[in-house]
């Protein structure tokens, strides 16, 4: 999983209230079962049982906050050391107006705009290659029917991506997704469908399950069949050769 | 005693159990003068990556009435081959496989380390899971899209052998045919009309009505292809349904002005309940349950269409104003017994602005151990993330959710099992065990809890029968044996074990050493847990007297102070948090009722009497941590007195996450010092808190709401009615403390609430 897929997103402020920040599939993967690097369950005891002063329990490091205090004397200012701008904290609070928080969590925005080509640019044929590839080595023992509903849904991923309405992550991922799928690697293509439906399903929902369904019966297949001289000259009639 | 609370932690890491007493008393009667019962938290299936399970049936006591599993507690004679039961001290020889057993080659469940060990066994054939959609379509188009898409996600995150199957809803009822090829068919029932099990299934074609067995009793399925029209295997329709459910449109019958959407839910749950009772019994089976609004029409409705009769409210139902409540709680009660008896669960999804009626469904969850989800709308970021991690998987890529289980308590003859309280029905198997003063869900000893997660957590309630006076019994311990059995999501059917000790004591001579057992966090707990229970069937007011009368006896009990003399009362260290967990319990949303809708009521009980205790308290007194340039992170009262200008406080209620800046703090924030290169200590101070939030929401179950505000922001009122008041506009100038912001509240504060128990307690008129 790359570094670019684990993002968080802000929640929808407009249809629920204080909606939590989304965390993509890599993100919430990655985070189960791993320790807690700050657990925060401690407790103070109220003072007036113990007899004793408010114990203050003092360690708990976090990664981000200073250990001690700031020695850089250029801290937010205290009224000692104002910088010549207006400093807030002499004055009264500003009357009567809240601040709307900026969302506080890193936002990735992704580049939607599909149609802008830059050097690194996925090439759709390559992936459709590769995808036809795998399907035609199903049909020889995969169902009619079947073979024909993955088809269609990749015809549509095709004309989705041809017509500029799958943002670059997706088509990133998806080029990942087949590398594996050429490499045999059937888990890890199945993972990057998981994260791809999960993270795009407004893009994804229509097709993905194809590419789905595409991995399931591959990976049965007996592993001859993926080699056979069709398929392999269906990897040969590609236009512009595969970047291997 | 820093000896007990590692001995405490020990024996939770390992074996998932927290006991109120760490040592027991000896008699009934001073059992009861601790006021605490004898009592413990379980959580059946907790995570343990370090235990790999044993590929071999459990040895089990041939006495027909105990069955105690073999372990480590265990007195074994090698060279005879032979084992005493520590519970009846039945002798019972190993099984020839164990022939070549040594006091150096022991078995791993006759191993200390092994009080906890989990078998895997293979009866029969594994059945696969069952996942069946119940979808609400009278939502809004951007709802409905929303949830469209989840449920489209959802079936690549379902295991890949599941059987999946889908009954849309909202005036009439629709069941989905399931094939792989031809056109899509549905049977449409009227969503008014209620069917017994037997015809539910016969009008779906799942019997042969020719060859109908004995009255009562739902006729001989035909073979698998032809009842699993509805249910089918997920790799195989997966293309279909996704169709199928991109397809799905808004409940056709329009909604006149001023009524609401006609929605038939009640009978639509008992299509579902009836097709898996006719075609699945006894199989680990999901209904999950979507709605975007409360059932208006047919059985189990809950308000009527018409939008100037508003939904129950809590005055409503005080003043018995409540038409439909009644009838449909009883009518969902017997479709969540049903859903039990046959090991399947239901979990309820409920995204709505207003009520969706959760008070009268609750029980189809709490009764099963399904989940319930409750937000806004279903294209919120709270509903996707906490519909996605149910399907969230284990670090060995397994799914968490395990179906069909059932627990079994055994204890040493000086205990007596009282009841559990938790998301589980009873099985009604009696026994010796069984102790006449039923607490919870009592008069039984094996419970059935069809859906579990590693955090799923009973409250198990005992009772000591010892006779006052009488000897301490032989061998100075007293045990407890809890066995698990269920099915896990790979289909393995698996047995878990754990066997647990404790030492007697003798009240009279030994009084401090039990305190020092005493664990207060499982204590407030499980009392909590006693209280919620008791909220269910009594008055508030009565609970909360109740509650109060046994934490006035517990420092009765075990304060030191002088008669009559409320300023010198103390209490030790391994009680000094319990008052103040009752003191906030008291307060709670879990006893208090006013400021929370019924539904709001019910969701937040659901969820507390099931989770685990480092969650359970969370709940019951949220954790509050400071962050300022004086010092790392560090936790602070949950009092007024924490709020200050140059703080940023991290409010963790379970539920919410709060991150309030104060007031100075808000000031620079605004000012935008966080950009300026020479102010990054200033953002890291900002992100702090932010990051330890992202830990927590990146992992729990339900997503909760995450609340950024700041000092005079109208979101603060969520960290304001929960810590505790010492500062109000009534004592703002006697108090004399000069910091922390004034509350405006006539609550009592915590202060009060000791200086009332200090008094209480001291008194000799008690």
């Amino acid at each position: 999983m790359e570094a670019k897929d684990l993002y968080i997103k802000p929640g929808n402020q407009e249809r629920g209230w204080n909606d939590p920040p989304q965390f993509s599939y890599g993100l919430q993967t990655a985070a189960q079962g791993a320790p807690k690097r700050t657990p925060l369950n401690k407790r103070v005891p109220p003072p007036q049982l113990t007899g004793s002063p408010c114990p203050v329990p003092g360690d708990f490091p976090s990664a981000t906050a200073p250990m001690t205090p700031p020695t850089n004397p250029l801290a937010p200012p205290c009224s000692m050391n104002t910088p010549p701008r207006p400093c807030p904290v002499a004055a009264p609070p500003l009357g009567g107006v809240m601040a709307t928080p900026p969302p506080p969590f890193p936002v990735v925005e992704h580049t939607d705009s599909a149609s802008s080509q830059s050097e690194n640019e996925p090439d759709v044929d390559d992936v459709v290659t590769l995808l036809n590839w795998a399907l035609t080595a199903c049909r020889h023992t995969v169902k009619k029917q079947v073979c024909n509903d993955v088809a269609k849904r990749l015809k549509l991923f095709e004309d989705m991506w041809k017509s500029g309405k799958l943002s670059l992550p997706v088509r990133r991922r998806m080029i990942g997704l087949v590398q594996e799928l050429k490499s045999c690697n059937w888990d890890a293509a199945d993972e990057i469908h998981r994260a791809l439906i999960v993270d795009h399903v407004n893009e994804v929902g229509q097709w993905m399950v194809g590419v789905k369904r595409l991995i399931a019966e591959t990976r049965n297949l007996n592993p001859d069949l993926l080699h056979t001289q069709e398929v392999d000259q269906s990897l040969d009639t590609s236009s512009a050769g595969n970047s291997d | 005693m820093a000896t007990y609370q590692e001995f405490i932690q020990q024996n939770e890491d390992r074996d998932g159990v927290r006991f109120s007493w760490n040592l027991w008393p000896s008699s009934r009667l001073e059992a009861t003068r601790l006021v605490v019962p004898v009592s413990c938290l379980f959580t059946p299936l907790k995570e343990r990556p370090d235990l790999p399970p044993v590929q071999y049936e459990p040895v089990l006591c041939s006495r027909a009435n105990c069955k105690a599993v073999l372990n480590p507690l265990c007195q074994v004679d090698y060279r005879a081959k032979i084992w005493a039961c520590n519970f009846c001290f039945q002798r019972n020889p190993f099984p020839p496989s164990y022939a070549g057993i040594s006091d150096v080659n022991q078995p791993a469940e006759l191993m200390p380390q092994f009080s906890t060990i989990e078998y895997i066994v293979q009866r029969s054939p594994p059945n696969p899971l069952i996942f069946l959609y119940v979808v609400d379509t009278c939502l809004e188009e951007e709802d409905l899209q929303a949830l469209k898409e989840s449920l489209q996600m959802s079936l690549s995150l379902l295991p890949p052998n599941a059987l999946v199957g889908l009954i849309t809803f909202g005036r009439m009822v629709q069941v989905h045919e399931l094939s792989c090829e031809g056109i899509a068919k549905s049977y449409v029932f009227r969503g008014t009309k209620e069917l017994s099990s037997k015809q539910i299934q016969e009008m779906l074609g799942l019997t042969n009505p020719s060859a109908s067995g004995p009255q009562g009793r739902p006729a001989a399925p035909q073979d698998p292809a032809v009842t699993c029209r509805f249910l089918q295997p997920v790799h195989k329709v997966d293309m279909n349904l996704t169709d199928l459910l991109g397809e799905l449109q808004r409940d056709p019958w329009p909604v006149p002005q001023g009524k609401r959407p006609l929605r038939s839910t009640g009978i639509a749950l008992s299509i579902a309940v009836g097709l898996l009772e006719g075609t699945f019994p006894n199989t680990g089976a999901r209904v999950m349950m979507f709605m975007g609004g409360p059932p208006t029409q047919g059985p189990g409705m809950v308000v009527g269409d018409e939008l100037k009769t508003p939904i129950r409210s809590w005055h409503d139902i005080t003043k018995d104003n409540a038409r439909h409540l009644k009838k449909a709680t009883k009518y969902y009660d017997a479709l969540a017994n049903r859903a039990a008896v046959n090991g399947h669960s239901i979990d309820i999804y409920a995204c709505a602005l207003d009520q969706t009626g959760l008070l009268e469904m609750k029980c189809l969850s709490n009764l099963t151990g399904g989940h319930i989800a409750m937000g806004d709308s279903f294209n919120t970021s709270l509903f996707k993330q906490t519909f996605q991690r149910v399907f969230s998987k284990d670090h060995n890529g397994e799914f968490r959710m395990a179906f069909g289980g059932t627990l079994e308590v055994k204890a040493s003859r000086e205990l007596k099992v009282s009841g559990a309280i938790g998301p589980c029905v009873s099985l009604n198997t009696k026994g010796p065990c069984i102790s006449e003063n039923e607490v919870g869900v009592g008069g039984t000893t094996q419970w059935k809890i069809c859906s579990l997660s590693p955090s799923t957590t009973l409250a198990l309630y005992f009772e000591v029968v010892n006779q006052h006076n009488a000897p301490i019994p032989q061998g100075g311990r007293g045990a407890v044996q809890f066995v698990t059995q269920y099915q896990h999501s790979n289909t393995q059917r698996r047995i878990r074990v754990t066997t647990v000790a404790r030492n007697w004591a003798d009240a009279q001579s030994q009084i401090q050493h039990i305190e020092s057992s005493f664990d207060q966090e499982a204590s407030a707990v499980i009392m909590a847990r006693l209280g919620v229970f008791r909220a269910e069937s009594e008055e508030g007011p009565d609970v909360l007297r109740w509650l109060d009368r046994q934490l006035i006896r517990l420092c009765q009990k075990f304060g030191q102070f002088n008669k009559d003399d409320p300023t010198s009362f103390k209490l030790s260290e391994t009680l000094s948090l319990y008052p103040q967990f009752m003191f906030h319990l008291r307060r709670s949303p879990f006893l208090q009722v006013f400021n929370n809708s019924p539904d709001e009521c019910s969701y937040y009980r659901h969820h507390f009497v099931r989770q685990d205790l480092t969650q359970s308290l969370i709940m019951i007194q949220p954790i509050l941590y400071s962050y300022s340039f004086h010092g790392p992170p560090e936790p602070v009262l949950l009092d007024s007195g924490s709020i200050l200008p140059d703080r940023i406080l991290l409010m963790d209620t379970f539920f919410q996450l709060v991150i309030y800046h104060g007031e100075t703090i808000a000031q620079w924030r605004k000012a935008g010092y966080q950009e300026q290169p020479e102010y990054e200590n200033f953002k890291h101070l900002l992100v702090a808190p932010v990051d330890d939030a992202q830990e927590i929401l990146q992992t729990r179950f339900p997503m909760p709401r995450y609340i950024d505000t700041e000092h005079g922001g109208s979101q603060a009122r969520f960290l304001l009615s929960k810590v505790n008041p010492s500062q109000t506009h009534n004592n703002l100038y006697s108090w004399g403390q000069e910091t922390g912001a004034p509350i405006l509240t006539d609550d009592v504060s915590l202060q009060v609430f000791m200086d009332h128990l200090k008094k209480l307690a001291v008194s000799s008129a008690a």
